[in-house]
């Protein structure tokens, strides 16, 4: 067994019902020859490692934490390479990131009371949205610290459409897919989502003053 | 249009999802309407700021590692070999050399063969991805193999630089070609430098191009008689590939950017060209 020390250290902190996973998984899977199980993972690995940083950018803004970010992305990879038999589409990376999201709602509504609470203060940011001028936005849109804690503040589907439009780059029809709406609600979602995330800069710039 | 329309446009207009008519339409009235366009200036630094200021996280260095482990553990292997990137066709060697041990009966060699052509059926038959039906299918994955490659290993660029002056020169003293380097800075395209690649058995030049956080190769060799067809978008693994030629040289573009931004780098890397 060549096991080296920092692999097996992931593995043991990552305590999101992984080692269950993997060894039920393992059980399935050594009834084909090692010989074909070797061979598709060596292209499972080729067509999405690629897509590692895009796979944690996403669980890492939906889950906002690292270490769960972690622990996300790897259950999600060994759900995907389960199901990589079933994927005939060409976009390796939209499949993945439609796994990424599912894996990180499953571990948003296990710990539901701890994340799914906006920290989002309805009467601050609204009453001071009237107040900025698009001179103070378009003076504050570039603070980085800003528009992190801006971020931060919106509800999960606000975070994760603006992450796959403006982050990954992704089309209406591509995160239409991702999401399982249709591109009309993409649309709107992302136009609510882009206010919401103005109005919460504004109010941020406001507190500072 | 009047000021409410466009202003309900203004979404899929931002966003590139209006088809061409409609979306001249609404960039003439932001022209003309000072205050449209003002609100849509908002709107450009609210998109701006997520994919320029906000923080795109980078997957940590044990993440991979940790992943590639329980894959491993996951299949039942924990052989180096398994580690290999890409593993090639692997006809069951133990069947061979425990047959071998015994072939001085004719009939062995039957049995042997049999094993063998029984091991490529299977072989081809269970393995279709890593098959490689044709041509163009090859150079797909070798362009997206070197474009992944330079992402991966910090070696994007030999010459690192915005300026076409800096870059081209450089280009040209260690090819024995002369690639085009164009500027397409204004329209969101960023060069990001150049660098020397080896594609399909010939130096090529890898130009390297920046839109928001996505970066773009540009391979870049001359063509010859022999230059294979091929379709000229193709799809692969989550990255397009987009093809087109001039007199000169064949240009191949990779890139993880939507396929638009793609079409309309070619066609403005096209024009640029065309001017000289």
């Amino acid at each position: 067994m060549a096991l080296t020390p920092k692999a097996q250290h992931t593995l043991e902190t990552g305590d999101f019902e992984s080692r269950r996973k993997i060894v039920k998984f393992a059980v399935v899977k050594n009834t084909e020859g090692p010989h074909v199980e070797t061979a598709e993972l060596a292209s499972f690995e080729q067509a999405m490692l690629p897509h590692l940083d895009a796979a944690y950018n996403l669980a890492r803004w939906l889950v906002r934490n690292e270490q769960d970010a972690q622990d996300v992305v790897q259950e999600a990879y060994l759900r995907a390479f389960k199901s990589f038999g079933g994927f005939r589409g060409s976009n390796g990376r939209a499949w993945l990131l439609t796994i990424v999201r599912n894996t990180s709602y499953t571990l948003l509504k296990k710990n539901q009371s701890v994340y799914l609470t906006t920290t989002f203060d309805e009467e601050t940011h609204a009453s001071s949205h009237e107040l900025a001028s698009p001179a103070t936005i378009l003076e504050h849109a570039e603070d980085a610290k800003l528009i992190k804690n801006a971020m931060n503040e919106l509800s999960v589907d606000f975070r994760e459409i603006l992450t796959l439009r403006h982050q990954e780059d992704l089309s209406y029809q591509e995160i239409g897919d991702i999401l399982k709406i249709p591109t009309g609600t993409v649309m709107s979602r992302l136009a609510r989502a882009r206010a919401k995330l103005k109005e919460c800069l504004v109010g941020n710039i406001s507190q500072e003053k | 249009m009047n000021c409410e329309e466009i202003r309900n446009l203004m979404d899929p207009y931002l966003d590139g999802e209006l088809d061409p008519v409609i979306s001249q339409r609404v960039e003439q009235h932001l022209r003309e309407c000072a205050k449209c366009e003002g609100a849509y200036e908002v709107e450009t630094a609210m998109a701006h700021a997520i994919s320029q200021t906000a923080p795109y996280y980078k997957a940590p260095r044990d993440l991979r590692a940790g992943i590639q482990f329980s894959l491993r553990q996951a299949v039942g292997t924990t052989t180096s070999q398994a580690a290999e990137e890409t593993a090639p066709l692997q006809v069951t060697p133990s069947q061979v050399t425990r047959r071998g041990a015994t072939f001085a009966m004719p009939w062995n060699w039957l049995a042997l063969a049999a094993a063998i052509i029984l091991a490529a059926v299977i072989g081809a038959t269970l393995l279709p991805r890593l098959r490689q039906p044709d041509a163009a299918q090859v150079l797909a994955t070798q362009l997206i193999a070197n474009h992944v490659r330079s992402l991966m290993a910090d070696h994007l660029t030999d010459v690192a630089s915005s300026d076409q002056h800096t870059v081209k020169p450089w280009l040209d003293m260690k090819l024995d070609f002369a690639a085009p380097v164009v500027d397409l800075a204004k329209d969101g395209f960023f060069l990001v430098g150049g660098r020397l690649d080896y594609l399909d058995n010939h130096a090529a030049a890898a130009l390297v191009y920046q839109r928001r956080k996505h970066f773009i190769n540009l391979f870049i060799w001359p063509t010859t008689a022999v230059d294979s067809k091929g379709p000229t978008v193709m799809a692969h693994q989550g990255y397009h590939l987009l093809r087109w030629s001039d007199s000169d040289f064949n240009y191949w573009a990779v890139s993880d950017v939507n396929i638009d931004d793609l079409e309309s780098f070619k066609q403005l890397f096209e024009q640029q060209t065309a001017r000289r």
